[in-house]
Order: structure tokens, then sequence, then C-alpha cells
């Protein structure tokens, strides 16, 4: 079973500082992350390819891929990502229009051409979310383009015997339910599929290291792992013109702490539950 | 003139008829929950209409579901030209395959400008694969849009690195332009309720969901992650109360469970979950304190919070000089309610 | 002249900064409070591999070389002074006495399970007579057959109250002293008549273990000499050489540490109507600890590359050792004048900080020791042979 992983690269916003009474973002400390919803995907992968090894399931090969999110100056997630346990991954190399804004429908014409030069797939992870460009557009487009079924805001997910089974956060719209709680609901779909994983609901496993100093230094098994296309082989680099355009930044009002909410505990609780569902927003 | 002729004279008025065909138009897709329209469909209508005024061009809703067809009224009501409904009993419970068909059949036949979707499940999941599919543009969780004219194109502004500024976008060339929009991001439109149409029903093509429900995951508890990593924090102190309530709140926002040094002394949380300068720092999207009085050593470690939300009985806690949401009440009374409300 | 790190050692540091980060920091006060070694630290430690971090690949170790290592004991110290101790015990002279005298065979053995962190090492040396003298040990191993008997009382040592694999040096022919009376033996814990006495009631560095071994007539292999009969002084003293350097890593981690509390604290805090920050006293001990931080970094990763590439490095390791301790203890000193009543309070891990710094200048060799080392270097270069 082929399992591929989409992965990008945010800049860490910790080092990132946002003056907004100023309209300035101050890049303090430049240094990259993998995005972390990113890093969710790599790891539901991971845990796949480790039940599939631990014979939970009937014995069945599970290659994990990594494919970039967009275009990347350097193949540094893709290392991180052998490093961490994928079998391959391939650095697409080739000039992409707005570097670093990617447009979702530019990289999904060459991630597909991607997943048709690999021979195919049975499972696509991507992040839902990434956190420099707000989106979650990439791995529906791609199940689009594709023609596979996808499930959207993934907080588990496991693969075998032909069939994907993740469980989402219900909602009203998918049970039909009339309240009672948040709960969680196990959904299916035939293999292939793609699947977006939420940020922050698994623990993410470390590198081992042996196999994090010899993908960098480039020796070893793990090294070889690491595969350069270049972008102009897999599609026409004139038709990678992005659909969207940046615009602009803007810059959220001066932020107001201690706002009193009064009330009955009812009149209190509503007011607190629509800004939570506004922030927590998945 | 006595207020049953004023009332005739106004329903009279607002009889509306739909312009002869001629594609175009801002489209809006409804969400329907609990057998209503969702509140994020209105302030869509509402957003559209704003920008037909300006564009000199019709507002369509469209309605999917089992039984809908009367909800039509309420689109109108918001603001809507023509409304378009697909009443099948395959569109009862969202999925989809079957929403994808109706949408991008009606899509290709009605060629709109603009199509809006609420940033819920079923918009985040029918949005991109309609932009797909048809070769649009999308611009996903928008607060705020403006128009240039000269181009017909919506900007569409967005939060990005959870919330600490907003990035605009805009589709200049490709049609449709699709957007989802941030359910209370926009404000609820008038409702006019003299305001009716006649709703054009759809032919509905049942399609197969290819993503079967399987049932409640009733085992399903979300994996404890670092704290460092968490985009939600609910955490305790010492006046939460029932520390099972805290950890249904979490269960409740999908998120981790944490406290302060009061937490850990009543043997609740473990040391990994301190939330203190000295133990765990935390940056996370959402924090929610209960019961936590919020000392130096705790606020600090919250410094970076995007969104606090504070809740003490001592109006003097020195947790709501950080707090975005102050609430000076009883956790005990409060959380009960919350759960409630969130459910 | 190519000051950057290679890449593989950049992932590496974000890795172990990760980690220190999520798995060592929320623990650190909790271990020096009840004085327990972090177990589970231990083991996450060691499944990733960080625990054979210098080790070449072949014995299960990373092969990160002294640079990795240094990293590892820098980004550890920053969090957690007590985890770096245990964890250099293991690695720096525990394992490290296996590999650099071990056979083929002891290495397959003994270094490729401690490489892996599947078990733990010790290094003991140490007697009530003989600290800075070592030569003066009087732990007895005596020929019988095909094995050796051990027998001896050691003090103060680190993590042999729970290691498997412990190296011990034994006085084999008290006529000869230091050259070629001294042997060492790789002893296992669960060999018969090996016991952990009095564990030390330590000032810091309390997540660590520190303990009386007792060698109650531990009969060895003599598979277990490690290295040859009688060469165990020096092999021993190549041992401490090499675990120095990473002190100094641990030095530099902990003295990054105070560096960055004290600069929060001079933007937080605010006297007479002004952060901290703008007063010139604390601005000028902010800058002297930071140019001995600078000096101090460059000196650990420029002896890490000279170890790395094969270079002679007695001299400077020892060099290391001692700037590395005094930088961090005169950090940390600064550090909790900088936070005042505050930075006193057991409350606070500045305190901490102090006392876990304080053994630095006397463990792994005193200062002193590390001066006499030094100068017996420079004069040895320039002709003349200190007599002790």
């Amino acid at each position: 079973m082929r399992v591929i992983v989409i992965l990008g690269r945010v800049l860490d916003p910790s080092g990132i500082v946002v003056k907004g009474k100023a309209g300035r973002i101050f890049v303090n400390r430049e240094e990259y992350v993998l995005q972390p919803a990113d890093r969710c995907a790599l790891e539901a992968a991971l845990r796949i390819k480790d039940a599939a090894l631990a014979g939970l399931r009937p014995s069945q090969d599970v290659e994990v891929v990594a494919l970039p999110r967009g275009p990347l100056p350097d193949d540094d997630v893709l290392r991180q990502a052998l490093a961490t346990g994928a079998d391959r991954a391939v650095y697409l190399v080739g000039q992409v229009a707005n570097l670093p804004y990617t447009d979702d429908a530019a990289a999904v014409r060459v991630l597909a051409a991607a997943v048709e030069r690999l021979g195919g797939a049975d499972l696509i992870l991507a992040g839902a979310t990434t956190m420099d460009t707000g989106q979650g557009q990439l791995g529906p487009r791609l199940a689009e383009a594709l023609g596979w079924p996808q499930v959207v805001g993934a907080w588990h997910v496991a693969a075998a015997d032909g069939r994907v089974q993740a469980v989402c956060q219900s909602s009203p719209l998918l049970v039909g339910e009339e309240g009672g709680g948040t709960s969680y609901v196990t959904v299916e779909a035939d293999l292939p599929a793609v699947v977006t994983v939420l940020p922050g609901v698994l623990k993410l496993r470390y590198p081992d290291g042996a196999r994090l100093i010899n993908v960098y230094r480039g020796v070893g098994e793990v090294a070889e792992g690491l595969e350069q296309w270049d972008v102009a082989d897999l599609v026409d680099m004139e038709s990678l013109k992005p659909l969207l355009e940046r615009r602009g930044q803007d810059f959220p009002p001066e932020r107001e702490r201690g706002v009193r909410i009064d009330g009955t505990p009812e009149e209190m609780a509503r007011v607190v539950a629509d800004a939570l569902r506004q922030h927590v927003g998945r | 003139m006595d207020a049953s002729y004023l009332d005739l004279l106004m329903a009279q008025q607002e009889e509306v008829t739909e312009a002869a065909g001629g594609g175009g138009g801002i489209w809006v897709v409804a969400d329907v929950v609990n057998g209503t329209v969702a509140p994020v469909t209105l302030e869509a209508i509402g957003a559209a209409r704003t920008l037909a005024d300006s564009l000199g061009a019709y507002v369509y809703g469209v309605l999917l579901g089992e039984g809908v067809t009367d909800l039509a009224q309420t689109l109108y009501q918001a603001g809507a030209d023509g409304v378009r409904v697909a009443d099948h009993s395959s569109l009862a419970q969202f999925a989809l395959e079957p929403y994808l068909k109706v949408l991008s059949d009606l899509i290709e036949a009605e060629q709109p400008e603009v199509v809006i979707f609420g940033a819920t499940a079923q918009g985040q999941g029918l949005a991109p694969r309609l932009a797909q599919h048809t070769g649009g543009g999308l611009i996903e969780h928008v607060t705020a849009v403006s128009l240039d004219e000269a181009t017909r194109t919506v900007q569409g502004a967005f939060p990005i690195y959870g919330g600490e500024y907003f990035e605009i976008a805009a589709c200049p060339e490709a049609r449709p332009q699709f957007l989802t929009i941030e359910p209370g991001a926009f404000s609820a439109p008038f409702i006019d309720s003299y305001r009716k149409g006649e709703p054009t029903p759809l032919e509905v093509e049942p399609a197969e969901p290819a993503v079967r429900v399987l049932g409640p995951a009733e085992d399903f508890e979300p994996s404890p992650v670092p704290l460092v990593q968490a985009p939600v924090i609910v955490a305790a102190g010492r006046q939460a109360g029932d520390f099972e309530m805290v950890k249904r709140l979490a269960l409740a926002l999908g998120g981790q469970v944490a406290g302060d040094r009061g937490a850990r002394d009543a043997g609740w949380i473990g040391p990994e979950q301190i939330v203190d300068v000295r133990g765990v720092t935390v940056a996370p999207e959402v924090y929610v304190a209960v019961g936590i009085r919020g000392d130096t050593f705790h606020n600090a470690a919250i410094e970076e919070a995007k969104f606090i939300v504070a809740i003490h009985p001592d109006p003097d806690a020195p947790i709501f000089e950080i707090a975005d949401l102050c609430l000076e009440a009883d956790p005990a009374e409060v959380l009960p309610a919350l759960l409630e409300a969130l459910a | 002249m190519d000051f950057t790190f290679s890449s593989e050692h950049v992932a590496l540091r974000r890795m172990i900064r990760e980690f220190a980060e999520t798995e060592v920091a929320p623990l650190a006060a909790e271990i020096d409070r009840e004085g327990r070694v972090p177990f589970e630290t231990l083991k996450k430690l060691g499944e990733i591999g960080l625990l054979g971090v210098c080790f070449p690949q072949k014995y299960g170790g990373m092969g990160a070389g002294e640079t990795g290592y240094c990293i590892l004991m820098e980004e550890l110290a920053r969090v957690c002074t007590s985890t770096s101790t245990n964890v250099g015990a293991h690695i720096g002279i525990g394992a490290m006495s296996i590999y650099l005298d071990g056979t083929e065979e002891q290495k397959q053995k003994y270094l490729v399970p401690l490489a892996r962190g599947e078990k733990f090492a010790a290094f003991v040396l140490t007697e009530a007579d003989a600290g800075s003298d070592a030569a003066a040990i009087r732990t007895r191993a005596v020929r019988e057959g095909d094995s050796w008997i051990i027998d001896g009382t050691k003090t103060f040592n680190t993590n042999g109250s729970f290691a498997d694999i412990v190296t011990v040096l034994a006085v084999t022919d008290p006529t000869l002293g230091a050259r070629g009376g001294i042997t060492a033996f790789i002893v296992e814990s669960n060999m018969p008549g090996f016991k952990v006495g009095t564990h030390e009631n330590k000032m810091g560095i309390r997540g660590s273990s520190t303990a009386e071994l007792i060698f109650d007539g531990v009969r060895v292999s003599h598979e277990n000499v490690l290295g040859k009969v009688g060469e165990g002084f020096v092999s021993f003293m190549k041992t401490l050489d090499l675990g120095r350097l990473t002190l100094g890593a641990a030095g530099l981690g902990g003295a990054q540490a105070a560096l960055d509390w004290s600069i929060r604290w001079a933007k937080t805090r605010k006297q007479f109507g002004q952060e901290l920050a703008h007063k010139q006293s604390v601005q000028w001990m902010i800058a002297n600890m930071a140019m001995e931080i600078e000096a101090l970094r460059s000196l650990v990763y420029r002896v890490a590359w000279m170890v790395d590439t094969g270079q002679p490095f007695t001299q400077l390791a020892a060099m290391v050792k001692l700037y590395g301790s005094e930088v961090g203890s005169r950090a940390i000193d600064t550090a909790l004048q900088i936070h005042g009543g505050l930075g006193y309070s057991r409350d606070f891990p500045i305190e901490r900080g102090f006392r876990d710094a304080r053994i630095s200048e006397i463990f792994e060799g005193t200062n002193e020791i590390q001066r006499i080392v030094i100068a017996s270097n420079i004069f040895r270069q320039h002709g003349v042979r200190i007599r002790p």
C-alpha cells in the first residue's frame, strides 16, 4: 500500500512579531518548521505503516512517500520526513511563481502529475490547514483532480484491506443528531482516497537519530529514498499560473482584553460558546 | 389606513419575481442544521447582497436537503432574489458526491460569478471540489470582503497564523469565484418578513456517497498531545470545581487538559500539564482558564495565547487582566451551561 | 574557515531542542524536588538513539560525533542539568571507556546495548581517599585463574545505582602504582557481590543519582579486562579527557539558560518606572554574560571539531571544562542577582540552576586539576616536565 504525505513548511510563528498598529510584520528569526497539520499527517501515515509492520493487519508492505505542498527552496522538509520514517521523498524543483505563496490550484496540478509518475497511490494524507495561508483547499482539490473520495478534518486515520477509516468531529450535518454534546464519528471510504488531518491531534514522534544523521549527510539507505524531479517534466510550466493573487494584508484591531461578560450563566455561556466556536474554527 | 391594509400593500410589493435566466449572479449555498437555515447562510446572503448591489447582479440561494422547500422563504427574507431547491431523500444528510452532483450541474447551467459557502464541514468539503471541478478560484475562511469593481473581482480577507493578521486575496480571472465565509464574521442581514418568492425545484439525480458514516466513535478520545503543540487548551485551577466538567469541556473543544500549580497539588494533572513559566509555556489559539486565579508565573506562561477565556468567582483575579473574555462567575454554574451551548 | 554547523548537526539540534522543551523541561523542577532520576526521559532518549549520539552506527550509535554529543549536552543542560548529568555519565564516560579501549567483542557485547539505550552505563573511579588523586585508589583486583576478584568501595558514583554495565578501575599490582599497577574492568551490575551503598544527599543535580558502590568479591572473567592489564589508569584518563569537553558543553547550556532567563526578566520587571533592561548595570551584566557565552560556544565546538577530525585535544578539552564550568557559574550567579529576591526563591528555577552549576567546578576533575593539566601540557611543549 502506498501512502503519500503532502508536506509543507512555514515560518516559525515564534520568530514573527506583528505590530498591528504600525501595520507591519517583523521577522525576528527566520526559521522554518514543518506545517503542524502536515506533521500530524506524516505521523498518521507512519502509524499506518507501524500497524502493518506489527502484523495487526494481514501483511501489507506500506510505503510512505513524502511530496512537497508547494515550491520549496530546499529539500529540508523532505529530509525531515525521511528521518522521521518515510521511505521515499520527492523534491520537486523548478520555478513556480509567487514563492512562498502557493496557489493551491497550481500546486495540485503538479501533485496530480507527480502521483501519476509515482505510479499512483492508495492513500494521500495532507494537513487540513496551513498556518500561513489559512486555507485547507489543497487536499480536497487534489481529491477532485484525481477523482477520489475525500475525508476532511480527521482526528485519527487507519487504513488497511482497501479501506480507510477516519474519526472526525461529528456535526449535526453529518449524522443528523440534535445536539447532545460534541462527539466523534467514524467514517469509511474505499481506497484510493484523500484524507486531511487536523493539527495537534496526534502525539508526534521524533526522528530516528541515525536516520537523521544519514539523510542529512546523504549516506545510507535512508538517503537513497530522496529523489529529485523537475516540475517541468511533470507539467507545462506555462499552465502553472496561480488563480489567486495576493492583494495585501490587513491587521486586526488592537486586542481588547478584560472584556467582562455579564448575565445569567446561560447568557454568558452563549456568548462564550459563539466566541469559542469562531476561534477554535477547525 | 389601518395596519392590515398596510400589511397587504407591503406583501404585494415584496413578491419577488426573478429576472429571466441570464446566468451570473452571486450564489449562496445554504447550510441546513436541524431543519433550519444556519445563521452563517443568512450572513452569506447579506454579504452577497452587498456585492450584488455594487455589481448590479442578483443574489441566488441554493437549498439542498430533504423537506427543505419551505426554507426557501427564509432565504428570500434575508435578501435572495431567487432560490433553487434540491429536495430529495438522497440529500437528507450532507454527503459529498450527491451534493456535488447537484451543484456542479447547477453551476454549469447558471454560470455564477461568485459562489459563497459557510466555512462549515459542508462548505469546506464542497467548495474546493467545486472550484477544482469548474476551474474557479477559492478563498476560504473569509472574514471580510471588498470589491474590485473594474474586474468584478471579490477581494477576501482571511486570518493567518491563528488570526495574528489577515491576508487579502482575489481571483482576478478564473470564474466562478468561490468563497467560504467564517460564521459570525459577517453581520446578519435585515430579515424582511414580508418578502417571499417562488423557489425553482431542481432535478436531482441520486448519487452514491463515497464516504460512509459508520456511526459514533464511542470510545474515541483525542490522544494526549504535548501542551506546546496543542491548538486548544482547557486549564483548571483550584476554583474549577468539578474536574470532570473541565475534561468534558476540553473534549467538546477538541483540546488538551492542563492546569496551574493548584491543579497539580490537587492531583488532577501531571507535571507536564502545569502551565507555568516554571513548567510549560504555551501559545495555543484558544486557552480557557477555569477557576485559575492567575498569578504572575501562570500568566507569563500564556502570554502568547491568541484568545483567552477566564472563569473565576473573584472579580479581582489577576487572570482578568490578560483574558479576552472574563466571566466573574463560579465555574460550577457556568460550565454546564457552556457545554450545553456548545452542543 | 567555515564556522557553520553542517546540516545534519543543525537538524540534530532542532530535534533535540524540541525534545528538551517537550519532554525534559516539564519534569525538571519535580525531579529536583523529589530527588529522582527521570527514567522515563532516559527511555525516550534511548528510543530515538540519542544515548548513543557519538558512537558509530555500526555499534548501534547515531554517528553524530563529538559535535553531536556536545549539542545534546548543551540542549539538555539548557533545560535540566540533572538530565544532562545522567546522560553525560552514561555516554561520555561510561560507554565511552568501552568505545575507546574495548576489544571488538567487548564493543559488540557491551557498547551496542548501551548505544541503543537498552542498558545504562557508569564510570567508576573515585574513592573516599582518591578524588583528585585518582592513582591513590585502593580497590583491589586479584587474579584467580581465568577470573579476577574485585574488592573495594567506590564513592560519589553517578549512575552506578541503576547502571547495568560499569567500568571500574582497580589496583592489580600494588607495587607498580599508576603506571602498570592499575587495570580497568567491565562489570555487570547483576554480578554477585556488586552492591549499591548509600546515596549522596547533594546540593544540586538532585535529579541524578550519586551513590556508593561496593565490590564484595565480584568475580569477572579475564575477558572483561578493559584494555591491557596494568594500563587501566592511562585509559581512564583518556576517557576523562574526552568527557571534559562535553561537560563544557553542558556548562554552555546552563549559561545560555541563565542568559535567556535574565533577558526575559529584564524585559518584564519594572522598578523606578522602567524595565530593568533600561538600567545600565543590568545591561552590563547581560553583555558580559553574552560575551562569555559566545566565547565558550566557539571554544566548545572548535574543540569538538578537533576531536571529530582526529586532532590532539587534551589541553583544549581541559580548557573547555575549566572555562565552561566557570562561565556557567558566573552566568547563573549573575542571573540570580538580576532576579533579586525572586531568584532566591525555591519556587523559581534560578536557585536550582545555581545549585546545579556549582558541582561543575568540582567533578570530572576539579578546576585545579584542569589548570595543572593545561599548564603541564604547555610546559611540556616547551621542554619542561612538571613534577606533580
